[in-house]
């Protein structure tokens, strides 16, 4: 790739950066986003710890989920929405008539959604390390660090799900943006082990990344992991998915110009 | 000459319902050339299927079947080689209601690809070549439909297209706003000479804005060529009224130049001929000739609506003009 199309390639990734970024400080819905509601989540689950009188590594694991979620949440909100501002401007065409990849759409949207949803990580461990003596450190540097890389890739596939039921269904489908979340909450064990689930939903839940990333962050606190290298699964299947949906999305954004349904978003 | 826009037999059928059960054919298999530097309209009613024929050639619709070459790239396989050389610009402009209009023209800016001092420039450039400085801090859902528009045209020049679409470019504008929207699209082609093509159900715009102009109807192009081929070719010229006093050569003015009907009365004669301003000075000197006072002439110059229904109407009658 020559220098001016590497170029390229950052200002049209930028350019959603830029949008998102816009829209967002103007959207005072975005303040609740990432300081009201994960805070308010926050502080509702880690009392109901203390009121259990649960221990400081038993509190952790349910810490460990309900920030894991906020920062999902977060970030996998801007991935979405980089399709639902324009499906609510109804604009959509005027951004795929432009040279742009699927690629730049998500990155930019992305890198914005790390940046808010990290913010709202950094919130919620001061909070969990001041008022609940949880130590988010307590996995190092490195294992911190994957453990958030992880929950940021695992956003952007939820986001780019949002995005392809979008290019499929529409409005009827832009619910999808706050509802995928929940099935997690259910199925990953955000505030208990998957083992405890009813078959055949601990089977499902071997299939989704954050299953095994929180075994690994876990793992850290006292209750190893089941799955073996739970890392080395998490971006194992994180891998696979990309390339799913890479293709999905393309297919279906194929699929939107045959039937017509992009420009019937732009009208 | 080689075409820049060159569509070969395209054919759309939109399916809706459970395993696409309804459908409605809205192309009957299309075809159409259109030259470099060339306005080339595309004037049709509602539903005749202009916004998806544009659609197809913008790469924003795949047709069922057809080619569709721009530019010598084919529009179907290699899209995203084609967009980053044209643009379109729809009359319901839609862009992100929360950004500025500056924004939102910074931001399509990026997605073509311009950088920093470059797309500064560009962007500024279109704003005040549009007319578009006093509002660019204004939000875009807080602007007037003409500024829209406006707005709509800027954005489609960002990226200096060679070839621009431009679907109902003064649709909902009122007649000045309109009128000013029109002397844009015309002194942008001729500054930059660039390809156009445009639709419209506006007769006059058609008539105003392009060399050549297709009929579509019902997903098919009844006729091409310019306003004045089409008279011609429909036979329906420019009408002169002549009121005088004695006797005119009716043999004669049947067969005098340009002259297609003629309907003569007691003090009137009414002579259909192919242009009013071509001919009206032979006819007058031809009725004096014979001794006829004239003592009133008045001229009805046909306009492409005269032509439009009257395509229409021999194609609903099925009296075999369609080409």
């Amino acid at each position: 790739m020559s220098s001016l199309s590497l170029q390229r390639t950052l200002i049209r990734i930028w350019a959603f950066v830029f949008k998102n970024w816009l829209i967002t400080k103007r959207n005072i819905f975005s303040l609740f986003e990432i300081a009201f509601w994960p805070v308010v989540g926050f502080f509702s689950i880690g009392l109901l710890t203390t009121f259990l009188e649960l221990d400081v590594n038993m509190s952790g694991f349910i810490l460990t989920g309900i920030i894991s979620m906020s920062v999902i949440q977060v970030c996998q909100i801007d991935v979405a929405y980089v399709l639902l501002f324009d499906l609510w401007s109804k604009a959509l065409k005027h951004t795929f008539i432009a040279p742009i990849h699927p690629f730049h759409l998500v990155s930019g949207s992305w890198l914005i959604g790390v940046m808010r949803s990290f913010v709202v990580f950094l919130l919620l461990s001061i909070f969990s390390a001041l008022v609940f003596r949880f130590d988010f450190l307590q996995p190092g540097f490195v294992g911190l660090g994957l453990f958030l890389l992880g929950l940021f890739l695992m956003s952007a596939l939820i986001g780019v799900t949002v995005c392809i039921l979008v290019l499929l269904f529409g409005y009827n489908a832009e619910v999808a943006a706050w509802s995928i979340v929940s099935f997690l909450y259910l199925l990953c064990g955000i505030y208990y082990p998957v083992s405890i689930l009813p078959s055949p939903l601990p089977e499902i839940a071997r299939a989704i990344p954050l299953t095994y990333l929180l075994e690994y962050f876990r793992s850290f606190y006292g209750f190893p992991s089941t799955s073996g290298n739970a890392l080395a699964w998490a971006y194992g299947l994180i891998a696979v998915y990309v390339v799913v949906e890479a293709f999905l999305f393309k297919i279906v954004l194929r699929r939107a110009k045959r039937t017509g349904i992009l420009l019937r978003l732009s009208e | 000459m080689e075409p820049i826009i060159k569509a070969e037999n395209i054919a759309k059928t939109y399916r809706s319902g459970w395993r696409g059960q309804k459908s409605k054919e809205v192309l009957k298999g299309v075809d159409l050339e259109v030259h470099e530097g060339e306005i080339f309209g595309i004037l049709g009613p509602n539903g005749a299927g202009k916004t998806t024929l544009l659609s197809i050639l913008s790469t924003l619709l795949l047709p069922d079947r057809g080619k569709v070459e721009i530019l010598g790239i084919d529009a179907l396989r290699n899209g995203s080689k084609l967009r980053e050389r044209i643009n379109i610009s729809s009359g319901n402009a839609n862009f992100l209601w929360s950004l500025t209009v500056k924004e939102n023209l910074q931001f399509y800016g990026m997605l073509y690809g311009l950088l920093g001092k470059d797309r500064e420039e560009r962007v500024n450039a279109v704003i005040s070549h549009l007319g578009l400085e006093e509002h660019k801090d204004v939000l875009f859902d807080r602007v007037s439909t003409g500024m829209k528009q406006r707005l709509s045209l800027a954005k489609c020049l960002l990226n200096e297209p060679e070839v621009l679409f431009l679907d109902e470019p003064t649709v909902g504008l009122d007649p000045s706003a309109a009128a000013k929207i029109r002397e844009e699209i015309l002194s942008i082609q001729r500054a930059r000479k660039m390809t156009v093509l445009l639709t419209t159900h506006n007769m006059k715009e058609a008539q105003f804005l392009c060399h050549r102009i297709a009929f579509l109807k019902e997903g098919e192009i009844l006729t091409m060529g310019t306003a004045e081929d089409l008279k011609r070719m429909i036979r329906i010229g420019d009408v002169i009224r002549i009121e005088f006093l004695g006797r005119i050569p009716e043999d004669d003015l049947l067969h005098a130049d340009g002259v297609i009907n003629t309907s003569i009365t007691d003090r009137q004669c009414e002579i259909v001929v192919d242009e009013a301003e071509r001919r009206l000075g032979s006819l007058v000197c031809l009725l004096s000739r014979d001794g006829a006072e004239i003592q009133k002439v008045t001229v009805r110059q046909t306009d492409l609506e005269d032509v439009f229904l009257e395509f229409a109407k021999n194609v609903d009658t099925d009296m075999g003009l369609r080409l």
